[in-house]
């Protein structure tokens, strides 16, 4: 028996190193450069980290990062200055991109389509509109000079908070001893990433990791004015979160725009930005009608087309208000 | 309890080391200990079920003695075993079969043009691996009819037998003369015993998660919409279904097995590379080996097996390959499967060319097959490949509907997959996994039995990679043979 118990124990420490060689070897796992929260209340990367995002159990979608010196996956330095035509592009993971080659980004393409002018991508995973707002009052200094700001709000997600708070949290958490040895064991990130160890995760947490959820709690079915009634209420809570935003960080119409996706935002919020003169560029439709699928297909980010797409309409519309 | 889930990677040690470190010294207790598990590990989906095995323990466990007390009044032993026969096969007919029945005789009447509405049919929750526990229970009755056993007078080892946890919802359906034994003699530890174990352990985790579970959304897409489907993909399809079945219900074995054996038990084998038999004959000697086994002791060899007559012998051939289906489930397309090896066995049988793999493998003396044991192989697999439209399909026009579909669209479409991936990684992944098991064809209960330790260690490491690399945990993790 306990010769059974120690071979037992040695041989999955040597089969967890052999492992954790073929992770490393393959690149299996996925980086996710480290972040934290700047003199400003800015959370971000932290600058000049160089790396691959990996997405599926094989690599099935593999891609290079580039953390520039503000911070983020950028192809190029935020220098604004006045003799130059600077658009910056804020948002989350779809803006930051992590999903793509840092040099096939959609600023990227902005810039083909526009030459000369310099696009700032200031993406950050769960970016929300407070966020990205809080971020131009923050860095207003190098957005005074800035000539345009695209601020792309996922209308269901986004607008969650009317005040911002920096998420220190998850900062904290993501320093803490755990998360260090999570990262810098690239077995358990893998394994992490792939949904592996979710069950054990939970379990050490504290949580029931044997838990039935379906069934566990009751959902009573809405009826359709009930349904209406609660949509109405929850558009009254964006729009009021949004209001509040704004106007305690304020909003430059004169430069700024909304991208969005109309066939996921209320027309009341519609209506509201028209009301008050906000502009927002939509790519509803051109995403409706392409023929080719515009997402990923292991995440539902977008992929090379919607990309594509994405910056064709900001570039007709940088060319537009240029004019 | 699922073999495959968190639950059971935490229940396993608990049980093992009460096992061997707390119980140790008390056959008895380590019975007990078996018997509160196996409840534990079956009550786990259902506490209720627990009533339907306690019943059928008991019932056998006494209609046994009763049957031994009478063993010279023929009438009256035959008597209790038609006890036992009828409550098992009721409690089965009635969980599983009720509504088959009632609504196939609501069907025949309607197509007599008598219209009856079926107002018999229950709502009734099909208690996980009801067949097998019956099925295990009744052999213990049959061998005591048959006097090949003794009863046992010792409730508690027999209660073991019946719900020993390994093998209680996807068997092997053990025989109480292998299992029964065991049970009731002391059982110590050994290196070889538990290492095989583990090893086995963990080739039945790469069967079911690997190539089960990762061909499961594949074949289930295929499967669902077959109507908008050309024939290539139509044949991709029950191909790859061919290799789920096998991976989940034999990865479960060998899980069961491997577990066994870390408690001191043998059980019996039940799968030996059936991909690579040269005969239906050869392919039912390697596949559910433990059903068949029971069928021939308990059906065929009392009708009079083969050695009554060719026309006698092709019913009995006919009866089992029948009752055989029907035992998958309650539908026409078991019974309809069933039927349709009996008709590919018969000729086989009547070549006299039934026996005639039984104790060789294919490649038994050289490295490759010949060129004649490839044609063999791959017509057999064909041909076991073309039964499994019945046995997947969810009706028998829907089957033939498919088969029709294959016939008639005879074109090449590639197929993608319905959630994108890469088809190439399981084309591999299928190539690789049969190569290895063509290596390791000569031993099923050893498959990484390799000289160097070097090698072995390798092995188990890209086993576990492949684990890893084809986990989706997204996927329904049941196993497909737990419905039975």
């Amino acid at each position: 028996m306990k010769k059974f118990l120690l071979k037992s124990v040695l041989y999955i420490f040597l089969i967890l190193l052999l492992l954790e060689g073929i992770v490393r070897a393959l690149h299996l796992y996925t980086e996710d450069p480290p972040r934290f929260i700047d003199e400003y209340g800015v959370e971000k990367r932290v600058p000049e980290h160089t790396g691959y995002a990996v997405t599926g159990n094989r690599n099935q979608n593999f891609s290079e990062f580039h953390i520039n010196k503000a911070g983020f996956n950028s192809h190029r330095e935020f220098e604004p200055s006045k003799d130059k035509f600077e658009v910056a592009l804020i948002g989350d993971s779809f803006i930051e991109g992590f999903h793509q080659d840092y040099t096939s980004s959609t600023a990227i393409r902005i810039e083909e389509k526009i030459p000369g002018i310099e696009v700032y991508k200031y993406g950050y995973a769960g970016y929300d509109f407070a966020n990205q707002i809080h971020l131009v009052h923050a860095y207003r200094k190098d957005f005074e000079l800035i000539d345009e700001i695209i601020l792309y709000l996922n209308y269901e997600n986004d607008l969650g908070r009317g005040q911002y708070e920096p998420n220190r949290a998850r900062i904290d958490m993501l320093s803490s001893t755990l998360f260090k040895i999570r990262d810098n064991i690239k077995l358990l990130a893998y394994g992490s990433k792939i949904g592996i160890i979710e069950p054990l995760k939970k379990l050490a947490q504290g949580g029931n990791a044997f838990a039935n959820t379906e069934g566990a709690y009751q959902t009573n079915t809405l009826s359709e004015e009930d349904e209406e009634a609660k949509k109405s209420a929850e558009d009254d809570k964006r729009i009021a979160n949004f209001k509040r935003l704004i106007d305690f960080y304020g909003l430059d119409k004169s430069k700024t725009a909304l991208l969005l996706d109309s066939r996921k935002t209320s027309p009341r919020f519609l209506d509201f930005l028209d009301e008050n003169g906000i502009r927002y560029i939509d790519f509803a439709q051109s995403f409706a009608t392409s023929k080719v699928s515009t997402n990923l297909i292991y995440d539902r980010h977008w992929n090379a087309h919607g990309r594509e797409l994405i910056s064709e309409e900001i570039a007709d519309y940088i060319k537009s208000v240029r004019k | 309890m699922l073999f495959n889930s968190l639950e059971f990677l935490l229940f396993l040690p608990i049980v093992f080391v009460l096992y061997w470190f707390v119980f140790k010294k008390s056959l008895r207790l380590q019975n007990l200990l078996v018997i509160v598990a196996s409840y534990v590990f079956y009550g786990w989906w259902d506490w209720r079920f627990l009533f339907l095995i306690a019943f059928s323990t008991l019932l056998d466990f006494y209609v046994a003695q009763y049957i031994h007390t009478n063993r010279d009044d023929k009438k009256k032993a035959k008597y209790w075993l038609w006890v036992s026969i009828i409550c098992n096969v009721g409690l089965l007919g009635f969980f599983k079969y009720y509504n088959f029945f009632i609504d196939s005789f609501v069907d025949a009447f309607a197509t007599m043009g008598y219209q009856i509405k079926s107002v018999w049919t229950l709502r009734i929750i099909l208690p996980v691996g009801i067949s097998f526990y019956t099925f295990q229970t009744m052999s213990y009755s049959f061998d005591i009819y048959y006097k090949k056993l003794e009863p046992t007078r010792n409730f508690v080892a027999f209660a073991a037998f019946v719900a020993f946890f390994p093998q209680l919802v996807a068997g092997p359906i053990e025989r109480a003369s292998n299992l029964l034994g065991q049970i009731n003699s002391r059982r110590t530890f050994t290196y070889a015993q538990a290492s095989s174990g583990l090893q086995l352990i963990l080739w039945g985790f790469f069967k079911k998660m690997v190539i089960a579970d990762s061909l499961a959304p594949i074949v289930d897409d295929i499967f669902e919409n077959y109507t908008d489907y050309p024939a290539s993909t139509l044949i991709l399809g029950v191909c790859l279904f061919s290799f789920q079945v096998y991976g989940d219900f034999s990865g479960y074995t060998d899980i069961a097995i491997g577990t066994a054996k870390l408690f001191g038990i043998e059980l019996m084998s039940n799968f030996k590379f059936p991909n690579f038999s040269r005969n239906i004959a050869e392919y039912w000697q390697r596949w559910h080996i433990s059903l068949s086994t029971w069928f021939r002791h308990y059906l065929y060899i009392p009708l009079g097996g083969s050695r009554v007559g060719k026309l006698k012998s092709i019913r009995n051939i006919c009866i089992i390959f029948l009752v055989s289906g029907l035992w998958h489930g309650a539908n026409w397309t078991f019974v309809f499967w069933g039927g349709l090896h009996a008709l590919l066995y018969i000729p086989v049988f009547l070549m006299g060319r039934n026996r005639l793999y039984s104790d060789n493998v294919i490649g038994e003396r050289t490295w490759l097959p010949t060129l004649t044991e490839i044609f063999q192989v791959l017509l057999t697999f064909s041909l076991v490949t073309f039964s499994r439209i019945f046995f997947r399909s969810p009706s028998i026009s829907a089957a033939f509907d498919y088969i029709h579909r294959i016939a008639t669209d005879f074109r090449y479409e590639p197929y993608v997959h319905p959630m994108g991936y890469r088809m190439l990684d399981f084309f591999i992944l299928i190539g690789v996994f049969t190569l290895y098991e063509y290596l390791i064809r000569k031993d099923e209960r050893s498959p990484f039995k390799f000289k160097y330790r070097a090698v072995r260690l390798l092995l188990y490491a890209l086993v576990v990679l492949g684990i890893l690399l084809f986990y989706d945990d997204g996927v329904n993790r049941s196993f497909i043979y737990f419905q039975f």
